[in-house]
C-alpha cells in the first residue's frame, strides 16, 4: 500500500515518456552522432600513441567502457536541477511542497518513469548491441550482478548530487551556469568522458576521495573487469555505500535548512 | 465547536536587498549587505470555521499569497500561530497535505502529457484515496458537471476553463477538509466563470468543505462568500459579513464615460455639474463614482447626456480596489 503510493508515479512516469515518440528518435540519433566522435577522436589518440595499449586500456577497451559510460549517463541523468530550478522560477515547487509526500521523494519517484523507459529504450539496446559487436569483450558472469548493484547505488548518489545543485537554485534563482558547472564536473571526475585510467597520477588520487568516480567509474570498472577479486568488489562496493549515506544525509539537511528561507516567486 | 483554522497575531517578514540602479551599481549589489525588512502580512488574526467559504481579498501584493503560503505549511511566519486543523503546518507540512486542498489560478498541478482520468489516478494513489471513497467522489462529480468528455483528454489540450474546472476537482478529490482557491477564475469568460461559482459552491455543500477563495473579481464574492477579510499593505482592514460591507457599498456605481474633446477639461466642467460625486479621469474614460442612494446612474447619464457628446459608456461595480480605498478614506464602523 506504501509502495503503491511511489509506484504510480513510476507508471506516470512511463506514460508521460511513451507520449513523446518522436524524443525517442532525436536522442537516439543524437548518441549515434556523439559516439561516431568519439570513435574517431580515440582511434586518432591511439594511433598518435603508437602502442595497442595506453595506460592499460586497447583500443576496444577505452571505446567499449566510453559508450557504455554515454548509455549510462542517457538512464542516469535525470535533470533533477533543472526541474528543481524550473519549478522554483515558476513557482510551481508551491504545488509540489504540498503533495503529502516529501518532495525529494517526489521528485525522485516522478522521475523513475522516465528512467525506466530509458533502461529499456537507451541502454539495454547499447549493452547488447556492444556485446554482439565486440563478439563477446564483456564478460557475462557474476560480474552482472554486481554491476547492478553498483548502478543502483550509483544512481542514488548521482541524485543526491543533483539535489544539492538543484538546492542551491533556492539562494540563486537561475539554473543554466550550475546546471552546466555540476555537469562539466561530474562527468569529467567520475570518468564519463575520460577514463579514469587516462587521469594523470595526482588527479586520479584526488578523485579516489571524491564521490564522482562511484557514479560511473565504478559500475562500469565492475563490468568490464571479468573475474574482479573479492576484495575489489568490496572496496567498490563499500565505498558507493559509503558516499550513498553521506550523500543522502548532505542533500537531506542541506535541503532541510535552505527550505526554511525560500521565498517562493509570486508572494 | 472549535475553528478549524487558527491564525493568531502572525506576521511575515521577508529580506529583500535593496537593489542600486545601473551597471555600477548592480555590480556594487553583488558584494550588498544592505537589506530591508518588508512586512508582508502584518499582525493578523482570525478563525475560520468547518464549512466556511471566506472570501479573502486585497490588492495585489497585499500579502494574500503570503497568509496562504503560511496556512498551507509552505512559508512559516515570522512570529505567532497558526493552527490548521490542529496541526502547526510548517512542522507537518506533508501531514497537512493530506488536509488541504489547492488550486492556484495561474498554474496546474495536474500531469501535463496525460488524459485527466490518469492524474486522477496518481492523485489517487498518492493521498492513498481508498476505492470507494473514489468511486463516490467520481459520481458527485459526474452530477455536478459534464466530466466524461475531459476524463480523456490530455490536459495540455484543455482549455484555459476546462483545466482550471479540472484543477478544482483534482484539489477536492481526497475530501480534504479545507481547500484554497488563489484566483480561481482568473482569464476565464462569463460562462464559466459562473460554472465555477457553481461548482464551488455545490462541492463546500455537498462535503462541508472550508473554501478559501482569494480573488479580485467581486462577482466571485457576490456568488459565493458570506464572510470577507480584507487585507492591504498587510495589515487586516476588514473581517465580517458580505451583507455589512454591502450596506456600505452596495450603492456605489462607477460610471464610465468617453467624450469628444480634451477629456481633462470636460471632467473638470462635470466636477463642476455634479459636485456631490467625485470624477476622475484616465486617458480614454472620465469616471464618476455615482452614489446611487443620491441620484441614479441613468439621471446623472441623462443630465449630460444634454451638454456632451458622449460616444461611448460603461457601467462598472465598485472593485476590490475601491473598496478598499474607500475603507482608508472614510473606515468601517
Amino acid at each position: 500500500m506504501k509502495l503503491k503510493k511511489y509506484l504510480t508515479l513510476t507508471r506516470a512516469g512511463i506514460i508521460e515518456a511513451l507520449q513523446f515518440r518522436l524524443s525517442f528518435v532525436v536522442m537516439v540519433i543524437g548518441n549515434l552522432l556523439y559516439l561516431i566522435v568519439v570513435y574517431f577522436l580515440w582511434k586518432a589518440i591511439y594511433a598518435s600513441a603508437g602502442t595497442d595499449v595506453v595506460n592499460g586500456m586497447t583500443f576496444t577497451d577505452t571505446l567499449i567502457y566510453l559508450v557504455l559510460a554515454t548509455a549510462l549517463f542517457n538512464f542516469m541523468e535525470m535533470y533533477t536541477v533543472w526541474e528543481i530550478g524550473r519549478n522554483i522560477q515558476s513557482g510551481k515547487i508551491v504545488l509540489d511542497l504540498l503533495k503529502p509526500m516529501e518532495y525529494r521523494k517526489y521528485l525522485f519517484w516522478s522521475y523513475s518513469g522516465a528512467f525506466v523507459t530509458q533502461f529499456f529504450l537507451t541502454f539495454l539496446p547499447t549493452f547488447i548491441a556492444v556485446a554482439v559487436v565486440t563478439h563477446g569483450a564483456i564478460p557475462m558472469g557474476i560480474n552482472l550482478l554486481y554491476f547492478v548493484v553498483s548502478v543502483v547505488m550509483a544512481v542514488s548518489i548521482n541524485y543526491s548530487i543533483d539535489y544539492i545543485v538543484g538546492t542551491i537554485c533556492l539562494y540563486t534563482e537561475s539554473i543554466w551556469g550550475i546546471n552546466i558547472m555540476k555537469q562539466v564536473i561530474v562527468l569529467l571526475l567520475s570518468g564519463a568522458t575520460i577514463p579514469i585510467a587516462f587521469f594523470p597520477e595526482t588527479l586520479r588520487n584526488v578523485v579516489r576521495f571524491l564521490p564522482f568516480q562511484s557514479i560511473y567509474n565504478a559500475p562500469l570498472s565492475l563490468l568490464l573487469n571479468g573475474s574482479p577479486g573479492t576484495e575489489t568488489v568490496l572496496t567498490t562496493l563499500g565505498t558507493q555505500l559509503i558516499w550513498c549515506i553521506v550523500m543522502l544525509a548532505i542533500s537531506k539537511a542541506f535541503w532541510k535548512a535552505s527550505l526554511r528561507q525560500i521565498t517562493v516567486n509570486g508572494g | 465547536m472549535s475553528a478549524i483554522i487558527e491564525i493568531k497575531n502572525v506576521s511575515k517578514e521577508f529580506k529583500v536587498l535593496n537593489r542600486r540602479e545601473g551597471l555600477k551599481g548592480s555590480l556594487k549589489d553583488l558584494f550588498s549587505r544592505d537589506y530591508k525588512i518588508v512586512k508582508a502580512v502584518d499582525n493578523i488574526s482570525m478563525d475560520i470555521q468547518q464549512g466556511e467559504i471566506v472570501g479573502y481579498l486585497g490588492p495585489n501584493g497585499a500579502g494574500k499569497s503570503t497568509t496562504i503560503k503560511m496556512m498551507t505549511g509552505v512559508l512559516e511566519p515570522t512570529s505567532g500561530e497558526i493552527l490548521v486543523s490542529g496541526n502547526v503546518p510548517y512542522q507537518n507540512r506533508t501531514k497537512n497535505a493530506q488536509e488541504i486542498g489547492v488550486v492556484f489560478g495561474q498554474r496546474s498541478q495536474l500531469w501535463w502529457a496525460l488524459p485527466l482520468v490518469e492524474s486522477f489516478k496518481i492523485l489517487k494513489d498518492i493521498y492513498q484515496i481508498p476505492d470507494e471513497k473514489y468511486e463516490i467522489i467520481l459520481k458527485l462529480y459526474r452530477s455536478l458537471v459534464d466530466i466524461d468528455p475531459l476524463l480523456h483528454k490530455p490536459v495540455r489540450q484543455m482549455s484555459l476553463g476546462q483545466r482550471t474546472l479540472s484543477d478544482i476537482l483534482a484539489a477536492f478529490l481526497h475530501d480534504p477538509k479545507i481547500v484554497f482557491l488563489d484566483e480561481p477564475t482568473i482569464g476565464l469568460d462569463v460562462a464559466m466563470k459562473s460554472r465555477i461559482r457553481t461548482l464551488i459552491h455545490a462541492l463546500n455543500k455537498e462535503r462541508n468543505t472550508t473554501v478559501i477563495l482569494t480573488t479580485h473579481d467581486m462577482g466571485d464574492v457576490d456568488a459565493l462568500c458570506r464572510r470577507i477579510v480584507i487585507i492591504d499593505k498587510g495589515k487586516m482592514l476588514y473581517d465580517n459579513d458580505i451583507e455589512h460591507l454591502k450596506s456600505f457599498f452596495g450603492s456605489y456605481r462607477t460610471l464610465k464615460l468617453r467624450i469628444d474633446g480634451d477629456l481633462k477639461e470636460k471632467a473638470k466642467l462635470i466636477q463642476k455639474e455634479l459636485p456631490e460625486f467625485s470624477v476622475s479621469v484616465d486617458e480614454e474614460w472620465i469616471s464618476i463614482l455615482v452614489d446611487e442612494d443620491k441620484a441614479k446612474v441613468i439621471d446623472v447619464l441623462g443630465k449630460l447626456q444634454h451638454s456632451y457628446n458622449i460616444r461611448d459608456m460603461q457601467l462598472e461595480e465598485i472593485s476590490t480596489e475601491e473598496v478598499i480605498k474607500k475603507i482608508y478614506e472614510e473606515g468601517v464602523k
